[in-house]
């Protein structure tokens, strides 16, 4: 019977192992770590556009060019709800960046490229449900050189002229992959986005606007707060000039934009924002230049439509 | 982790195109302009001379000062460029620049057959050059974007591109590293990277006018001869330090690592060779003076940077004198640098681990190389703030139409590990380089040289412990000079295009001359727009 005991409790200690070996995957399973993606939404127009992410499609002359020095901060553009919907997690609470772009614009043609580089990229690691989420630490000490998804595209004014009413365009840009999926920087996978942009001048008041797709290829649904797949955009922009001495004027409006995944239209991971702009600005001669600012709050707060933000840029612009 | 600084180059370019703008084309400077790319040669060389003629004479370079003529020229106005192609069709000034923009690809495989070796990576070192017969590439592809932004001030942005797989890892070589491109940390999958992003003022103190012509990080316009010269941001030192006026541009020119600079001069740099910091130049006509502070890493030879510019940072100094001897023009420059990094000393190291074997290079807490030798001593029990200094001396002289010769040689400490360059402590670089227009091929450029490189004695001391540091260390030693020869052949084809052929052979890899000789052969084109 000694014996029969002693087999017995082996039996079970086998079968409380094969028990657990059985479901060995699924504890292994349990901690899925995300592997980061191109968290910022905040797609520029291309350089010399006049607006932040909307185009005044003032694109005419003969040779021109133009130049822009970007940088911004945003507050908490990646904050995952957890299952319960009250534990959040700022896996992203902080992001800073300056862009560096340059176009070249020939009569209604412009073709453009713009460099990226995280100054900071810093958040809060920890676990969500299923999902360990590591957040990034991303300094110029610590990526002195780093350019994250650097980008060129074409932009043409289809319809209307320069300060007319209406015009209508179409851009188009590749986004080349560059840094690291866990630094929230890159999708590590080529992008692109076609635009159809709309732009006008009636009287002292702009505006502009742009419809576009966002080609993704990445879908790392059903992690909470990622990509899921090619995105619609959307955005609208207006404001009021002052004209000032010199030539000199002041432009100042929101500009309201947006993205949602074709996946979960306008559900899941659809983030807009509003910025509100201004902007002074030399135009009309050989060599001019714009100084901006916006300031903005997500409406719909998701990956990318941060917080808030703040934007800076400088643009030199012109043409012959 | 980048070995070699990207593009010097360019820079090396830009004395050559210093020209004096009142003077006439053919007589600028007070001396006739020898550009390579004129073929009024014929009155010196008999165009018949053959390519292989014209190999040997480089081979016996003690003829060739009377046997060949000419200078190396920079990248002249009738070459390809997107610039230049705006300023034919009156779309741009290109001697009064206000922005330009200039790109470059180059794609360089090597091949190094099998050679001896008795042993490899003994009792756990890791830094041997393997035996087995290997291939190693790199690709780049460069933007060049200038713009100028109010009087006497220019800012340049230079994005890059590099897709790289080294020899064994980037290990086990001295200077004798055959492709300069290579960068430590560097993968197969492309990376797109910011090398520069920097703004130079200069300030004019009057002397005669210069012309600094257009070219990738050189806008188009003039200068004094006397001026100041302010450069602050993210550059390559040798952007401005050791810049060889006719070593064409290094993707054109010699291949291995020894020839873009002395392979002793660790200057202070990032793992890809870019440092942030300032440098200032004073030129007086023919002299001239420069000065710089720049950023090491964190960790030796890593990508990180150390921005305590106060407490750690590679400070260098240059002075330059511009000369003419019968009517040849040339140029010797010292270069001396004092490095305070966080760096190890190798007799510290193995003090260290004299007095506690526990302390060897399987037991480092902090950063080190991953060697897996537990008899050895490792630099990451010595690491503290240290200082490492050297000096060097170049001299470059054109011997006739289409041809100088260059000699370089640094001495350094050698009481410190590599932080940021090559292992050698000490080095000495000959060289000689043609352009063929003897041969109707004015385009094309050829060249020999040959690369000496030592060692400190504690550092083969450490090295023959089993010691590790950033490049070499094989488990065991017998020191020797790394002695490299470099040989290449450039040719234009198209007017964007090059192609070349280079074959280096290094005898006693690693300073271990118990191991090789090793022989590479590699093919290279590059283009340039």
């Amino acid at each position: 019977m000694a014996s029969f005991e002693s087999n017995r409790s082996c039996v079970y200690t086998l079968l409380v192992g094969l028990v657990l070996l059985s479901f060995w995957p699924l504890l292994a399973d349990a901690q899925q770590q995300p592997s980061g993606f191109a968290v910022e939404r905040f797609y520029q127009s291309a350089p010399g556009s006049g607006w932040f992410v909307m185009d005044d499609l003032d694109i005419g002359g003969r040779l021109g060019g133009a130049l822009s020095l970007t940088s911004g901060y945003a507050r908490n553009p990646l904050v995952i709800t957890g299952p319960d919907s009250k534990q959040k997690l700022a896996v992203v609470s902080q992001e800073a960046f300056v862009g560096i772009g340059g176009a070249i614009t020939h009569d209604r043609f412009r073709g453009y490229i713009d460099f990226p580089t995280p100054l900071v990229v810093s958040g809060t690691s920890g676990t969500l449900g299923p999902y360990q989420f590591t957040a990034p630490s991303v300094s110029l000490g610590t990526n002195p050189d780093t350019v994250s998804d650097p980008r060129t595209g074409v932009d043409a004014r289809l319809f209307g002229e320069p300060g007319s009413l209406l015009r209508l365009g179409a851009g188009a840009q590749l986004i080349f992959p560059s840094g690291i999926r866990a630094d929230y920087v890159t999708d590590a996978r080529y992008r692109a986005m076609f635009r159809f942009l709309a732009a006008g001048d009636v009287g002292a008041f702009r505006y502009a606007g742009q419809l576009g797709v966002h080609v993704r290829p990445l879908n790392d649904a059903p992690v909470p707060g990622s990509p899921n797949g090619s995105e619609f955009l959307y955005g609208i922009g207006g404001g009021r000039r002052f004209a000032g001495p010199g030539g000199w004027a002041v432009v100042a409006g929101p500009e309201i934009f947006g993205e949602t995944a074709f996946r979960s239209f306008f559900s899941g991971e659809t983030g807009t924002e509003a910025l509100l702009t201004g902007r002074l600005e030399q135009t009309g001669t050989e060599r001019n230049l714009r100084i901006k600012l916006g300031i903005g709050h997500a409406l719909v707060q998701n990956f990318g439509a941060a917080q808030w933000r703040i934007v800076f840029g400088v643009e030199l612009f012109g043409h012959k | 982790m980048r070995l070699r600084p990207l593009i010097p180059a360019v820079v090396l370019c830009i004395n050559n195109r210093e020209r004096c703008a009142a003077i006439p084309r053919d007589y600028r400077c007070g001396v006739p302009n020898r550009g390579l790319g004129q073929p009024n040669l014929v009155r010196v060389f008999d165009i018949g001379r053959s390519i292989v003629r014209v190999l040997t004479g480089l081979l016996l370079a003690s003829s060739l000062a009377s046997a060949q003529n000419g200078a190396p020229a920079p990248r002249t106005s009738d070459q390809f460029s997107f610039m230049q192609l705006l300023a034919d069709k009156d779309l741009h000034d290109i001697e009064n620049e206000s922005w330009n923009a200039y790109g470059q690809f180059t794609y360089i495989s090597s091949w190094k057959p099998s050679f001896s070796a008795p042993y490899t990576n003994l009792n756990g070192s890791i830094n041997s050059l393997l035996p087995t017969a290997e291939r190693s590439f790199t690709g780049t592809a460069t933007l060049y974007l200038g713009l100028r932004l109010w009087n006497g001030a220019e800012a340049y942005l230079v994005p890059e591109l590099i897709s790289e797989h080294p020899l064994s890892q980037l290990r086990g070589l001295g200077g004798g590293i055959q492709n300069f491109e290579l960068q430590k940390g560097g993968t197969d999958a492309p990376q797109i990277y910011r090398s520069r992003l920097f703004v130079k003022q200069t300030i004019g103190l009057g002397g005669k006018s210069i012309v600094q012509e257009s070219g990738p990080l050189q806008l188009g316009t003039h200068y004094d001869s006397r001026r100041l010269v302010f450069v602050a941001g993210n550059f390559s030192i040798l952007d401005f330090f050791d810049t060889n006026a006719f070593d064409v541009d290094p993707r054109q020119g010699f291949l291995s690592l020894g020839f873009l600079t002395y392979a002793a001069y660790d200057f202070a740099s990032d793992a890809r060779g870019y440092s942030y910091g300032g440098v200032g130049e004073f030129y007086w006509d023919d002299w001239a003076v420069r000065l710089g502070r720049i950023t090491p890493p964190k960790d030796p030879n890593q990508l990180p940077i150390d921005f305590r510019l106060f407490k750690y940072y590679g400070d260098q100094m240059e002075v330059e004198h511009k000369h003419n001897i019968r009517g040849q023009e040339g140029m010797v420059r010292l270069l001396a640098y004092r490095n305070r990094e966080n760096m190890g000393r190798f007799s510290d190291a193995i003090a260290a681990f004299q007095a506690d074997p526990e302390k060897n290079a399987t037991t480092c807490t902090g950063f080190n190389y991953g060697s897996n030798n537990a008899d050895a001593p490792d630099l990451c029990w010595a690491r503290k703030p240290n200082v490492k200094k050297g000096i060097g001396a170049f001299a470059e002289q054109y011997i006739g139409h289409d041809i100088g010769v260059f000699t370089r040689a640094m001495y350094s400490d050698g009481q410190t590990e590599v932080y940021a360059y090559t292992s050698t402590d000490r080095s000495a670089t000959v060289g000689v380089l043609a352009k063929g227009s003897s041969w109707s091929r004015p385009k094309d450029v050829v060249g020999i040289g040959g690369n000496l490189g030592w060692i400190s004695n504690v550092h083969a001391q450490y090295l023959g412990m089993g010691g590790v540091d950033g490049f070499v260390g094989d488990g065991a030693i017998t020191a020797a000079a790394e002695k490299s020869i470099d040989l290449f052949y450039s040719a234009k084809f198209g007017k964007i295009y090059s192609l070349s052929g280079d074959y280096q052979r290094v005898v006693d890899p690693g300073f271990n001359a118990a191991r090789g000789p090793v022989n590479i052969f590699t093919v290279r084109i590059h283009g340039e727009f």
